[in-house]
């Protein structure tokens, strides 16, 4: 197959997707019947596999070359590399997970079928921006995903926290978007092109255009990568939306932030590495904040939020120092910071996921909106034995335990800070490993709850389980504990990704 | 004033623009006034591509994503003006302080 | 075999049995028992054939590419001897939970851990990747956690098991530091590569490397600084605690400085530090030891005292007696925990206060403690009294004879609380109601084959220097010595000194009526004791401190949607003056 027809097909599939799923789900609620229902959901899972099919494929073709393979849309330059790659395979597998999940746990919900289109659209706007090579057209996806979020996060329009959580989440994300847009136009009146590879040669180090846009690209994509201060909109969005979608935004949505963020500041870097010292210290200030945030929380997915903060820090230091120490010294970092990006995805997604089964069984299905706290999760194992010890890997996984992804991954991303070789970079390995230590003082302590032998009284008046929620997490703890073992299964995909910040343009 | 450059006023304005847009946002109650200074914020961004449109002698692309742009938060504020709509049914108030329930 | 099947027999193995423990789900307690005993049989099995195979050689290799280097096994002397003790005391350990953990909930969980501990503690040892090192070492911290904490309803099971993982991990930064700089400099993950050419780091490096491959030992062996954990961790099911924190994770911190001696030892005051760090701990726990009520924690500090000799011995150059200690110790630190295991399971409480006269009840688990703490206290013909003997020999010819005093009086110590402890259980009249019942079968046969090594293990000291001296440890130089050159070593004048200490430790015990003018004078040092020293007082406020920081910081969180909205500005501006002002 022509790889071309490939790329563009895996772009709009989902997007075309959308609105039909959407019909369909409607012509059951007008008519009544759940048939319509069920087709759409069948179909959405259809089409998330197919897209999965066509990555495989166009992955296939792209793996032996070591560079990106670019197409037009009209005039719109696209390009699948490294990044891509990385972006789709993620998106998939998550969006995959997601809608299984979400069969039981939406199930007779007022606006269902707006989930599942919103759902698909998500997925196709992350592709899109993942195959971006131009900067607006990366807003441009960055935006429709952002627009896709929007409604998902307020989704419990009966309920006043999801609406404010909404409301805030989406006002605080216009104004990233705003920013990151005025930088754009800064960039933009510099060279008078969009197009990425003209900024290579278009400034020098004493501009102050550079730095004015460079920051505003900086702000306005961190509000949407959660960069500490602007993450106060997390929080409260992640843990009143749907699981399912708290998953798919800590997962891979503020990762998309941070990955159109990292598109632009990798072209900015040629001048100056002061960009990767700026990322390398925001990221260990995201770490402390996140971690001693997440410390005090009593709600479940409130800490699962926090922790989500602090594991973004460990992405940007991972950008951060291979930008910053220059690329002599290897992309080590760059290629841990995107095994990171991956593991995350996978085991914050279980995370969620298992929080999410938890608060179905115990709450939302007898139809009560209140938050999961911790109490609530004493002696869960007797009962979910299953859900229990898939939170227990997940959590374990994002305290950096082996033998999960997320002690590989934060390995790699230390071996990329200590190639510095300077004193102040051990100090930031120290500091790291303390970080993660402090992490589990919130993580194991969870554990310990799962397990007792008194049940608290929503254990035991809850319900079963269904096996539509437990096989995708099944899925994600198989990939976390493979990728423990074998971390180098990834390699193929991070090391190029990787690459891109040597040759940002593979010529 | 006359005297002053073309571009130099297009500047302040746009300063002005998003200036004006980030003071309402920081300083109403009001959450319909939130939606229309974010929308004050776009506009000044929108000028800005336009003067950098001008600057660089590249109108046509300018346009373009001047127009994109005009699209994409305009369906943000429907969406968040339907979210203010919820909000007034549900809490009866488009007071942002019945917006901080979710602290800490 | 080979060893390229062997290796991942012995790791692998105790995994899958884990898995399909744990996947049974609790529902044939009898199927878990049989298939924990045969697993961790199989297990020791494979490590005793894999003595022939014994090399320096790379057994087996996956590679993994650039950040994770090769994951190589080689099965040298010095591995191949802890992963004998790993598998052997764990099967004992294991058939000893038969009876232990009769009936408990959980019981898949509990041989999870404890399979997954033994393959991974074999690991630690059999392996030559820096990457891989530091793995299965948290993999061990992981397991210890979750068994000391196995009773989750107890909080003081579960703050202990925090507390280890907290510590112990703590000092895995310093493992973790010390392998990055390794690699960085060497530009392989190979720990040979660095043996044989450690002088590639420039000296600063090398010796933080040094320093900080101290710490993570220090933390890991619960020494001095980081002795607080050890002793909560004895919450912990007793075989674990024999199995876990006697005979095997904590000797992990001994293995990582006699593994990397030899790039360390030319470090200045390296060696110097770590005989500190050894006195200091045997000299504090010791003294803790001897004012404690609870069984457990005596046998904890006892172990935190003679993990000291241990180190003090890596420190005077010798580390063929810290190593044969090392296996003297493991085994009768095994016998007294899974001995005072059968005590507390039958009489109900782990306060020697209660006991007394235990011994009537129980005299085949009485004899066999006996033995255990004969060994401990040092008493000829035990193999506690060669290899601590050897240590004191080697101690007695540094040039700091002061620590060398120190650790003397410390054999008297030891022997002083030994005979306290035995005394309090098993002699005298009960000091309490408590019913004590017969220890069962699966416990006695888990008892003997320690006790048996305890009377003899000090005679395969020639085949003990041959493990270790075969070639297989190129970098290393060991001493070796048979049965009559051991002989040689240890009776001489030098020797009657320490036993004429441990006579004195002994009789202050017998005498200790007449003596009580003089223990009253010392009540300030039972209130120190109980505290730790202060450290204990350290911990609290550490912990105290970061909660009180993290509560602090919510506030940052205000729910207001202008002062968010100001956040971002702030921000903007922030960045925009740093850059004003550098640029």
């Amino acid at each position: 197959m022509d790889i071309n027809f490939l790329i563009k097909s895996m772009l709009f599939l989902p997007l075309v997707a959308s609105p039909i799923v959407y019909l369909l789900g409607r012509s059951s609620v007008r008519k009544g019947t759940f048939l319509g229902m069920s087709f759409a959901k069948m179909f959405t899972v259809l089409i998330i596999l197919l897209e999965g099919c066509l990555t495989y494929f166009t992955a296939k073709d792209w793996i032996g070359t070591s560079s990106s393979i670019y197409t037009n849309i009209g005039t719109v330059l696209i390009g699948f590399d490294g990044v891509s790659c990385l972006m789709s395979l993620i998106v998939v597998i998550l969006g995959f997970c997601v809608t299984l999940f979400s069969f039981p746990y939406m199930q007779d919900e007022d606006g269902e079928e707006k989930f599942y289109a919103l759902l698909l659209a998500l997925i196709g706007s992350i592709v899109g921006l993942g195959i971006s090579q131009d900067l607006f057209n990366l807003w441009v996806w960055f935006e429709v995903m952002a627009i896709s979020t929007y409604f998902l996060v307020a989704f419990y329009h009966e309920q006043p926290a999801s609406l404010e959580a909404g409301f805030k989440y989406l006002t605080q994300s216009a104004v990233g978007s705003a920013l990151a847009l005025f930088g754009i136009a800064v960039l933009f009146s510099q060279t008078g092109t969009v197009y990425l590879p003209s900024f290579l040669g278009a400034f020098t180090a004493l501009d102050p255009m550079l730095y004015i846009g460079g920051i505003l690209i900086i702000v306005g994509f961190g509000v949407k990568a959660a960069l500490v201060p602007l993450h106060t909109w997390l929080p409260d969005a992640h843990s009143q939306a749907p699981s399912g979608i708290s998953a798919m935004l800590s997962g891979i949505v503020i990762e998309a932030g941070l990955v159109a963020m990292l598109r632009i500041v990798i072209v900015l870097n040629e001048v100056t590495h002061i960009w990767g010292l700026i990322l390398l210290v925001l990221g260990c200030v995201n770490i402390l904040i996140g971690n001693l945030m997440a410390l005090r929380q009593t709600e479940v997915k409130r800490l699962l939020a926090y922790s989500s903060i602090a594991q973004v820090g460990y992405m940007l230091v991972g950008f951060g120092v291979t930008l910053y120490i220059g690329f002599t010294t290897g992309i080590t970092g760059a290629a841990g910071g995107y095994f990171h990006m991956f593991t995350h995805a996978l085991m914050k997604g279980l995370a969620f996921l298992a929080a999410g089964a938890l608060l179905y069984v115990l709450h939302l299905a007898k139809g009560n909106h209140s938050p999961l706290v911790l109490d609530d999760l004493n002696g869960a194992s007797k009962k979910y034995p299953a859900v229990a010890l898939m939170f227990s890997v997940a959590l374990l996984g994002l305290g950096g335990l082996p033998p999960m992804a997320g002690f590989m991954s934060k390995w790699q991303i230390l071996v990329g800070v200590a190639q510095g070789q300077t004193a102040w970079l051990i100090a930031v390995v120290i500091f790291v490993g303390l970080n993660s230590i402090l992490s589990l003082a919130y993580y194991a302590p969870i554990i310990n709850r799962m397990y007792r032998h008194e049940q608290s009284e929503v254990v035991t008046a809850g319900e079963a389980v269904s096996s539509w929620m437990i096989t995708p997490m099944v899925v994600l703890t198989i990939g976390i504990l493979l990728l423990g073992v074998w971390p180098s299964l990834i390699s193929k995909i991070t090391v190029p990704a990787a690459n891109i910040f040597l040759s940002p343009f593979g010529f | 004033m006359t005297n002053l450059p073309v571009p130099f006023i297009i500047v302040l304005t746009i300063l002005g623009l998003v200036g004006v847009g980030f003071y309402c946002l920081l300083a109403t109650r009001n959450l319909i006034k939130v939606i229309v200074a974010l929308q004050l914020i776009i506009k000044g961004v929108f000028l800005a591509f336009v003067l950098a449109g001008n600057l660089t002698g590249m109108i046509s692309i300018a346009q373009t994503m001047g127009l994109t742009v005009i699209v994409a938060d305009t369906i943000v504020a429907v969406i968040g003006l339907s979210m203010a709509v919820q909000i007034r049914h549900k809490m009866g108030t488009l007071d942002t302080k019945a917006l901080s329930s979710l602290k800490r | 075999m080979s060893s390229n099947l062997l290796i991942p027999l012995i790791i692998g193995v105790p995994w899958l049995g884990a898995l399909i423990i744990l996947l049974d789900k609790d529902r044939h307690e009898k199927l878990q028992h049989s298939l924990a005993v045969i697993i961790s049989l199989a297990a020791a099995a494979a490590a005793v054939l894999l003595i022939p195979q014994t090399s320096k050689e790379v057994a087996f290799s996956v590679k993994m590419g650039s950040a994770f280097g090769n994951f190589s096994f080689v099965a040298d002397g010095l591995g191949v001897f802890l992963t004998l003790i790993a598998t052997i005391i764990g099967s004992l350990a294991v058939i000893f939970s038969v009876n232990y953990m009769h009936g408990e909930e959980g019981l898949g969980r509990y041989y999870a851990y404890v399979l997954f501990f033994i393959g991974a503690m074999s690991g630690l040892v059999l392996t030559s990747n820096m990457l891989l090192i530091f793995f299965f070492w948290e993999i061990t911290a992981l397991c210890s956690y979750g068994l000391i904490s196995f009773h989750n309803d107890d909080p003081k099971a579960v703050r202990g098991g925090i507390k280890a993982l907290i510590i112990t991990s703590v000092g895995g930064v310093g493992l973790l530091a010390g392998a990055l700089l390794l690699f960085v400099y060497t530009q392989s993950y190979d720990l040979n590569v660095f043996l044989s050419n450690p002088s590639v780091l420039p000296a600063k490096m090398l010796a933080f490397l040094g320093f900080m491959f101290l710490v993570a030992a220090a933390a890991k062996s619960a020494q001095f600084p980081f002795q607080t954990w050890l002793p909560d961790a004895m919450e912990a099911p007793s075989p674990i605690s024999a199995l876990i924190h006697a005979a095997t994770m904590v000797n992990a911190g001994v293995y990582l400085l006699a593994r990397f001696f030899p790039a360390f030892a030319g470090i200045p005051y390296w060696k110097e530090a770590v005989m500190a760090v050894g006195v200091l701990s045997a000299f504090l726990a010791a003294i803790m030891a001897l004012f404690s009520n609870d069984l457990k924690r005596v046998l904890a500090y006892s172990t935190v005292s003679q993990l000291g000799y241990m180190f003090y011995a890596i420190g005077t150059g010798d580390v063929f007696s810290s190593q044969f200690h090392l296996f003297s110790h493991s085994i009768f630190k095994a016998l007294l925990f899974l001995g005072a295991g059968a005590v507390i399971h039958c009489v109900g409480t782990r306060d020697m206060t209660k006991m007394g006269g235990v011994g009537k009840k129980m005299p085949y688990v009485q004899w066999m403690f006996i033995i255990g703490a004969l060994a401990l206290a040092g008493i000829p013909v035990l193999n506690g009294f060669w290899s601590k003997e050897l240590i004191l020999e080697a101690g007695a010819a540094t040039d700091v004879k002061v620590l060398y005093w120190i650790m003397v009086f410390v054999a008297g110590l030891t022997a002083l609380y030994t005979c306290r402890m035995v005394w309090m259980v098993f002699f005298g009249e009960p000091r309490s109601d408590y019913h004590a019942h017969r220890a069962g079968a699966a416990m006695k046969i888990a008892l003997a084959p320690l006790a048996a090594g305890a009377l003899v293990s000090w005679l395969s000291i020639d085949w003990f220097s041959k493990l270790l001296n075969s070639g297989s440890l190129p970098f290393h130089t060991l001493k070796a010595l048979d049965l009559t050159e051991m002989f040689h070593e240890v009776f001489t004048l030098q020797t009657l000194i320490p036993l004429a200490v441990i006579a004195v430790g002994i009789l202050c015990w017998f005498f200790r009526a007449k003596l009580a003018g003089i223990t009253k004078l010392f009540g300030w040092l039972r209130y120190l004791a109980d505290h730790s020293f202060g450290f204990e007082g350290i911990n609290t406020g550490i912990v105290k401190a970061t909660q009180n920081c993290a509560e602090g910081l919510r506030v940052t969180q205000t729910g207001i949607l202008g002062l968010n909205i100001l956040a971002v500005l702030c921000t903007i501006i922030i960045l925009f003056s740093l850059f004003a002002i550098g640029v």
